[in-house]
């Protein structure tokens, strides 16, 4: 009948409309059957309308049946509810809280998962965008050698299916060729990264992101300016006027707003543009991952880079140029597909030069542009998933804990229950009213989750961000999400409330009349409690793996200092100095930084030891000792005293010092393993290592300590070479400052010298090097701190959730105990006896979750370093925590129990 | 609101009883149903309008009867109900008890 009342109800317009026409069909057979009998027209039809009575009255009534009751009922049950929650509030409050925490925990990373996999780009019709990507096998041929149509790439290459690489990359021919296919695309543009340039306005310079734009492409992405015009097909071609869009955000900070903007004449490293548009606030180009400050015509990259990227447009197997197309209206991204992949195999044939390089041919492919491009979901969405099913081990310990409460409360409810039953009331009316009651519990908990949740989603965007200035995930809550916590929480209701509900309402009446209890609440009960003790291992486990992990990369050896420096980059070159004064110009600045009181040393280099993010060039072709090719070892471009600040043993001869310069003989350093590697026991000193590519021969003056260049994970010491900045041509460079106290104490002097030297220069990547280390494993930490609060949460639920069960069990054997007291059983053997019961609950519960743990651990395998999955001290870490935890829970309840008076306990049975 | 004189609440539920029992010999439309019920009465009958399509409506909420988009015999659009099993099952309890309680009240009055 509910059913039938339900599919009423949705279709509640479709049937009045029909009840309406059947009443009229009814006066309007009434009247002809009056006017057949004599009456005229109108007083039949008057008579018609006064035998039927009141027609809408009649209407009402009708429909009533169908409607009012189920509402009425549905105000009972919600007035019931709230006096039931009003009557027990320390449980109410307990489990309305508990829900809000899980609930909680788990809209906010379901918000972060919007923003990051499922949001659409800001532009109009964001559906039709398509991403023009390409997918080859691996380019190492059987003798690892690279044999691959793709001879250089200014971008990212990711791994796709089966051992494929997948890219967005394409020769600037690809772009062209591509561009005319306008049977499927009504616009394809192109773009690439062009990292970070000096914007300087009114002599003012600072670091900005820059993205290079082809003219089509604010046409294709359907986005208009705030002020002003943007960048079109006039102005992306060769000897057009240099002209540049800027953010919204860039405009207020530089220009004191849009208007103000427009017309304005910048430079852009040395080179003179005019500002011609503002886009609009929300508008952060196609990538989430990045919002660029400046947006510059394509071909104007030859301005600004210098005259040797010219070559990229004429160089078919130089991959840097990425696409994006908006498909005509009816064509679907396989018709695009189909009609393009054929034109781009044909193109890319051509470039092939061996059956090497044909038989590894990138394939067109075509991805949904909607959401911009994957880097961001690239990087976040497995740590996301992760993270979401902690959140929801979290949740589903909640809801088992709450369901227990509730079975609990039920049993004590079973009197009222049978009573209500056996004075008629249904058993579904009974269980529906029950499941009110959760459900109301289940969205209050999802309202107060709304709160934890905005707190929640900020102290995630700062974890994930770490510090990152330039972290551009817009978390937020809005409606789609909110819409999904409030599924959640009614799920959630009817999930803990169902089993009670059904239970309380068992049909044995009389048995509950009668107050004796059945064995199956408890039964019930008991299942709960395991299954949160497995859900709770599981989580402690978790965390103590990632607890190990992180602990296994702090105590990894680097090799050199991490505490008391600070680093910054500045970038010379962009600001117009060029070789052979450059050299003289960082040098100069160096001894400024090291006169800086409080400073013991100052050096620099072409990249920070940690990071990836490097501020400048270094050589990457071949390296060789004598005839031998040096393998796997990376080369960093030092200032002097590198060594000295970064507190790395020299083992042997000098660091690069002060007397390496233009024109003395060339030097390099290299590091114990190299050394050991390609000289064996023979002394390296004085002999030669040779960059082919340069064509220089280098003279090896001394030899350092390992250390670990480039992220902590990496293979344990790889080879090393310094050679000395003064001795290649820098471009931007990180200094590194050895100070004693805080470094960041030292920041203003350090800009100070900056603008005292070279106004145009603006001072970026300011950080310490402890904190950049900590970057590179930002994951780890946010993954060891969330999953220990997770666990401690579940841990505190489950203990909860025992506690209640075991405080229930011992109130029901009141009498018994009673009983055995009267009949001379001692203190401990009650104490025991309780105790027991915990502790068989605890053994099952870990003997079932050891192997779920095993089964499902590998799942968070790529997250851990030097951990395994099923590290067996770790495990029984969290058994022994769990099971101490347990007991102290237990504990309580034990205690109480062999305190019972047994006078009392009888009188009261 | 010209209530009439000879409606049929006398014996509660009894109008439901009359639909059923008129449906169970064919299908027919609302007007059908209060036009059968007054004639095989001889007049004596008279069902109430007002009356006549809660009754309906709870009929078919309960199951009992289904009403479907037809055609009457003068080519109206109308929805004709027609009795479902459980409906007809429902008519013979209800003429049991109907006959019982007649009966009854039959000895009730024979008695005095």
């Amino acid at each position: 009948m509910l059913i039938r009342r339900l599919k009423y109800w949705l279709n509640s317009a479709k049937h009045s409309e029909a009840l309406r026409e059947e009443m009229e069909l009814h006066l309007a057979e009434k009247t002809a059957e009056l006017q057949a009998d004599g009456m005229t027209a109108e007083c039949a039809r008057a008579e018609a309308r006064r035998r039927f009575g009141n027609l809408s009255l009649t209407q009402e009534q009708s429909r009533e049946i169908w409607i009012t009751r189920f509402w009425s009922e549905l105000g009972q049950d919600i007035r019931y509810g709230f006096r039931t929650m009003i009557a027990n509030k320390a449980f109410s409050a307990v489990a309305v809280l508990s829900l809000a925490l899980g609930i909680g925990a788990n809209t906010a990373i379901y918000s972060l998962m919007e923003s990051i996999l499922l949001r659409s780009l800001p532009v109009a019709d964001p559906g039709s965008l398509v991403v023009l990507n390409w997918h080859s096998r691996p380019p190492q041929n059987s003798n690892r050698q690279w044999e691959h149509v793709i001879h250089g790439v200014q971008g990212i290459l990711w791994p796709g299916d089966k051992g494929t690489m997948v890219s967005g990359m394409f020769p600037y021919g690809a772009f062209e060729t591509l561009r005319k296919e306008s049977s499927v695309f009504s616009t394809v543009f192109g773009y690439f990264n062009g990292l970070h340039h000096n914007l300087a306005v009114r002599g003012q310079a600072t670091s900005v992101s820059t993205e290079y734009v082809t003219g089509e492409y604010f046409r294709g992405l359907a986005v208009s300016p705030v002020a002003g015009r943007l960048i079109d097909s006039e102005d992306d071609r060769p000897g057009a006027a240099p002209v540049a869009v800027i953010s919204f955000a860039t405009s207020l900070h530089r220009f004191g707003g849009p208007p103000n903007a427009v017309g304005q004449s910048i430079l852009v490293d040395d080179t003179p543009f005019t500002v011609i548009g503002v886009a609009t606030p929300e508008f952060f180009g196609v990538d989430p991952e990045t919002a660029p400050d400046l947006y510059l015509p394509l071909h104007t990259n030859v301005l600004v880079d210098g005259a040797g990227s010219a070559r990229m447009y004429g160089d078919e197997n130089f991959y840097w140029i990425e696409m994006m197309g908006r498909l005509r209206p009816g064509v679907s991204m396989a018709q695009a597909e189909a009609a393009l992949a054929p034109r781009f195999h044909q193109w890319v044939s051509a470039t092939a030069s061996t059956d090497g390089e044909r038989a590894r041919l990138p394939a067109l492919i075509l991805n949904p542009g909607a959401a911009g491009l994957g880097s961001l979901r690239r990087k976040y969405s497995k740590p996301l998933y992760v993270l979401l099913m902690m959140a929801g081990l979290i949740l589903a310990i909640t809801c088992a804990n709450i369901a227990n409460l509730l079975l609990a409360r039920a049993a004590a409810r079973r009197r009222e229950m049978a009573v209500r039953l056996s004075l008629g009331a249904g058993r579904f009316r009974v269980v529906r009213q029950l499941l009110t009651e959760s459900v109301m519990l289940a969205s209050l908990g999802g309202a107060v989750a709304v709160l934890f949740a905005i707190w929640g989603v900020r102290s995630l965007t700062f974890l994930f961000a770490n510090g990152q200035e330039n972290f551009t995930l817009r978390a937020e809550l809005n409606w789609n999400v909110l819409g999904a916590t409030a599924a959640l929480s009614v799920v959630c209701g009817l999930l803990f409330g169902l089993a009670p509900a059904i239970q309380s309402t068992h049909p044995d009446v009389t048995l509950a009349l009668k107050n004796v209890g059945g064995g199956g609440p408890r039964r019930a009960q008991h299942v709960l409690v395991v299954a949160q003790i497995v859900f709770s291992f599981l989580l402690l486990a978790a965390a103590g793996l990632f607890v190990r992990t992180l602990n296994k990369l702090h105590s990894v050896q680097l090799g050199y200092a991490r505490e008391n420096i600070l680093l910054f980059s500045l970038d010379a070159r962009q600001a117009g100095h060029r070789d052979p004064e450059i050299t003289a110009f960082y040098t100069d600045l160096r001894k400024r930084f090291e006169s800086i009181p409080g400073v013991s040393s100052a050096t620099l280099s072409d990249a920070s030891i940690i990071s990836a993010d490097r501020a400048g060039k270094t050589y990457r072709g071949t390296i060789k000792v004598s005839a031998v090719t040096v393998l796997g070892a990376s080369v960093l471009t030092t200032g002097p005293r590198f060594l000295t600040t970064m507190q790395i043993p020299i083992l042997a001869g000098r660091e690069i010092d002060d007397h390496d310069q233009p024109g003395s003989p060339p030097v390099a350093v290299i590091s114990e393993r190299l050394a050991r590697t390609y000289f064996g026991n023979e002394d390296p000193l004085g002999r030669r290592i040779t960059f082919l590519d340069d064509k220089r021969d280098l003279e090896i003056v001394g030899v350092s300590g390992n250390l670990r260049y480039g992220g902590l994970k990496n293979e344990e010491s790889p080879m090393t070479v310094f050679v000395a900045v003064s001795q290649f041509s820098p471009d931007g460079m990180t200094y590194a400052l050895r100070t004693t106290g805080n470094p960041l104490m030292y920041v203003r002097s350090v800009e100070e010298i900056v603008r005292e030297a070279d106004s145009r220069i603006p001072v970026t990547k300011v950080v310490t090097q402890a904190v950049e280390i900590d970057r590179t494993i930002s994951q780890e930490i946010t993954f060891a701190k969330l999953c220990t609060g997770f666990a401690v949460l579940a841990l505190l639920i489950a203990c909860v959730g025992l506690y209640g069960t075991v405080c229930y069990n011992v109130e029901r054997q009141v009498g018994e105990i009673g009983i055995r007291m009267a009949l001379g059983a001692q203190r401990g053997a009650v104490l025991w006896m309780v105790l027991r019961r915990v502790l068989l609950l605890a053994a099952v519960g870990l003997a079932t979750s050891v192997p779920a743990a095993l089964s499902t651990f590998w799942l968070v395998k790529s997250f851990l370093f030097e951990t395994q999955p099923n590290d067996p001290g770790t495990l029984a870490l969290a058994a022994v925590v769990l099971l101490s935890a347990m007991m102290l829970a237990g504990y309580a309840p034990a205690r109480r129990a062999s305190r019972i008076d047994p006078l009392a306990a009888l009188r009261h049975e | 609101m010209g209530r009439k004189p000879q409606k049929n609440d006398s014996l509660p539920g009894s109008l439901d009883m009359l639909i059923l029992r008129t449906l169970s010999r064919g299908d027919l439309h609302g007007y059908g149903i209060v036009q059968f019920i007054q004639q095989s009465s001889d007049n004596e009958l008279l069902v109430e309008e007002g009356s006549l399509y809660p009754a309906l409506q709870r009929l078919e909420l309960n199951g009992w009867i289904d009403g479907v988009w037809g055609v009457t015999s003068n080519h109206r659009r109308a929805r004709i109900y027609e009795i479902t099993a459980a409906g007809r099952k429902q008519l013979a309890v209800e003429t049991r008890k109907y006959s019982k309680l007649t009966l009854a009240i039959a000895r009730v009055m024979g008695a005095e």
